[in-house]
């Protein structure tokens, strides 16, 4: 990426260490990445070496033992639990690898969920959510419910989820871990589309060696710490 | 608060694997609903009890009696009715002669009984406790027809007429026209002064006292006021004076007044006016203490009930941890998510408290009908289209759901059993064993809407109570560990 690009995120000497009864698990240890601007990044590395952890850290999921993650210049973990809430209901958006959406709600009732916890005006948030699965190309799955989706569909309303309001940053976790080629390609598609116009910061843990050749950057975790980047 | 209502309601009307929960949630209103209704009906009954004894003890009790420390005789009672008929809040006075005697039948050789006997003028006594409503039979005491009879037929002395306490008649196997003997007082054997005899009175039954009160039934004869005098040979002299004020509820101030009205000189002895409160505090303190017993109690089945709504949540939290790490990555606060939780279960108290207060005062409704039971086949015609309002209301709002349909018939069970009991078994003061003491038949019923009211706020309140800790638990679960429970 080129240094002029502006910096989004920067993590900072980043620790993170599990605890099991006494035994200290160190994950991360001191992890040092800047992300920049509109840039598609992929985290790669072996299973069990942090990579879940690390993006559950940028994504405020989750509190570092040391080290901290500023947004702007800005530590994102002094702010209150509220805020960080908010702070990640406005900024940050997920795909995990597993679609995570809420059984008792409609394709339609689950994009819109994240813009109704501060919204008033449904009406519009339910235009929104409608647009965006009509975009991912479920307008005709909108008052499904999960259960009645393929597992590609389920992934790509997970998207339109993560993108109702409008997030800089996307954290994907193994967003085609767990779909057949042809839904996964179909999901890959959605992102790089989604990328080019829009501008969004993507984040992408993966193990998909077909997804690293079409980043922009992927850096590699080993040992709890960057490889290369 | 939207979001949080959007969440709740359709986790609280979930349609998916969780039919184990939704019947929990079923049973946990059921369980709220049984405790608020059996405190409704309770307190009205015990309400009614109460009101109805009152009733009828104000309809045959004096208000305030008034007497000397000592219960000693008194003379000039004239003046003294006059002091206390000057207060405003009275409105008549009735002089009487209180005591104690023994008394036998003619056709017994033995004592039989030992009575109270009233010694009363019935024109005044009738202005303050209504005494001929409750006489079956003459109520003159002088000059009836059943004195002139035993008059002339008998050779004995007749003082006077009697009217008895009807069970205590029924007891001593008295009729109109019996004469009784009491025995006044012993006198010494003018030869063998180591001898004493019994100096006795004849008296005419000419009536019986109903009142229901079972104290005066029991136990009590009115005399004539004169008769009574001549029989303990005090003349013009009354030992208490019996008083109706304009409000009973006013007793306390104008017992407190009359004592300051009635002048007595200090050989006389110390004037003591006691409200009918005072004379019925045992009995009134009694039903008190029930009334608060019975709350007490159902405040605990209440709270079991709570425990069934905290523990309905607590599966539901445990249900749907990984739904609530989906949540927090969305951006919801750890405030959003108690709230999520904490109105599930306040909507099960609510509901509960709602059907509860309905049934109750459905059951009070029905109880309501005196001695007049409402048939099998009125109570069903009452009871199923509102069933089956219910259950279309509950098909329209659980589609697709299986289990509620096993909940369903056992809250249906339920309902009918009680039913056909309440229709069946007329719950009557004999059940309960009171009506020996109060002599009541019917159930009275009388609810008190402030206790509705404070009953509804009180089972509210223990079931968003209930609701803190699963609620906490659910917005302290970490985000991370939530998601990738399974």
């Amino acid at each position: 990426m080129p240094n002029s690009a502006e910096t989004i995120i920067r993590v900072v000497d980043l620790h993170k260490s599990y605890y099991d009864g006494e035994a200290e698990l160190p994950v991360l240890q001191g992890i040092n990445l800047e992300i920049y601007m509109s840039e598609l990044l992929a985290i790669v590395g072996a299973s069990g070496v942090g990579k879940s952890t690390l993006l559950h850290l940028i994504g405020t999921l989750d509190r570092p033992t040391t080290g901290s993650v500023l947004y702007d210049e800005h530590d994102i973990f002094t702010l209150p639990d509220t805020e960080l809430a908010r702070f990640r209901n406005k900024e940050i958006g997920f795909v995990f690898q597993f679609h995570h959406l809420l059984p008792e709600f409609t394709a339609l009732e689950n994009v819109a969920m994240g813009a109704l916890i501060t919204t008033s005006n449904d009406k519009t948030v339910y235009k929104e959510a409608e647009a965006l699965l009509d975009y991912v190309g479920l307008s005709e799955r909108l008052s499904h419910f999960p259960s009645q989706l393929s597992g590609g569909e389920r992934q790509r309303v997970a998207i339109a989820r993560s993108l109702i309001n409008k997030p800089k940053i996307v954290l994907a976790d193994e967003p085609t871990g767990n779909l057949d080629r042809r839904s996964s390609e179909a999901v890959l598609e959605l992102l790089w589309d989604l990328n080019s116009k829009s501008g969004q910061t993507f984040v992408i843990v993966t193990h998909n060696q077909e997804l690293t050749q079409q980043v922009d950057r992927v850096v590699q975790l080993v040992d709890g710490n960057i490889s290369s980047g | 608060m939207r979001f949080e209502w959007f969440v709740a309601s359709r986790y609280l009307r979930s349609r998916r694997k969780q039919s184990f929960i939704s019947i929990i949630s079923i049973i946990s209103i059921g369980g709220v609903a049984l405790g608020v209704a059996t405190v409704i009906l309770a307190i009205a009954v015990l309400n009614g009890v109460e009101h109805g004894l009152k009733d009828r003890f104000l309809a045959n009790e004096a208000h305030v009696v008034f007497r000397l420390h000592g219960h000693s005789f008194f003379s000039d009672y004239q003046k003294r009715i006059e002091q206390i008929e000057a207060i405003d809040e009275v409105i008549a006075t009735s002089p009487v002669v209180l005591s104690q005697t023994a008394v036998f039948p003619e056709h017994s050789d033995a004592i039989q009984d030992v009575i109270y006997i009233k010694g009363i003028d019935p024109v005044q006594e009738n202005k303050v406790t209504g005494f001929s409503e409750f006489v079956d039979g003459s109520t003159d005491l002088l000059n009836s027809t059943f004195l002139e009879d035993a008059r002339l037929i008998r050779d004995e002395t007749i003082t006077g007429g009697i009217v008895l306490g009807a069970r205590l008649a029924a007891r001593l196997g008295v009729i109109k026209g019996d004469v009784l003997r009491f025995i006044v007082k012993l006198a010494r054997h003018p030869v063998n002064e180591s001898m004493l005899l019994p100096d006795l009175a004849n008296f005419v039954v000419i009536g019986f006292y109903e009142s229901e009160m079972a104290v005066y039934d029991n136990n009590f004869g009115f005399i004539h006021i004169d008769a009574a005098q001549k029989l303990y040979n005090k003349p013009n002299r009354v030992n208490a004076i019996f008083v109706r004020l304009i409000d009973a509820e006013l007793a306390p101030q104008v017992a407190r007044k009359i004592e300051d009205a009635v002048q007595f000189s200090v050989l006389e002895g110390m004037p003591d006016a006691r409200t009918w409160m005072e004379m019925q505090a045992p009995l009134f303190s009694a039903l008190r203490m029930e009334k608060i017993l019975t709350v007490v109690i159902e405040a605990l089945i209440i709270l079991v009930a709570a425990f069934n709504i905290a523990s309905t949540l607590i599966m539901t939290v445990m249900e749907k941890t990984k739904a609530i790490g989906t949540l927090r990555t969305l951006g919801t606060s750890r405030g959003n998510i108690m709230k999520i939780f904490m109105i599930q279960g306040s909507v099960i108290g609510l509901l509960g408290t709602m059907l509860g207060t309905a049934l109750g005062l459905a059951l009070c409704w029905l109880l309501s009908f005196n001695n007049v039971r409402p048939s099998y086949w009125f109570t069903l015609a009452l009871i199923v289209p509102v069933f089956l309002q219910v259950l279309i209301a509950l098909r329209r709002a659980l589609p697709r759901h299986g289990g509620w349909k096993f909940g369903l018939g056992v809250l249906w069970l339920i309902v009918i059993g009680f039913a056909l009991y309440c229709a069946v078994r007329p719950i009557s003061l004999a059940d309960l064993g009171l009506s020996q003491v109060y002599q009541m038949n019917q159930l009275p019923i009388q609810i008190n809407w402030f206790f509705v009211i404070f009953i509804n706020a009180l089972s509210f309140l223990i079931c968003w109570l209930a609701t803190l800790y699963p609620a906490w638990q659910a917005a302290n679960l970490k985000p991370v560990e939530a998601l990738q429970h399974e």
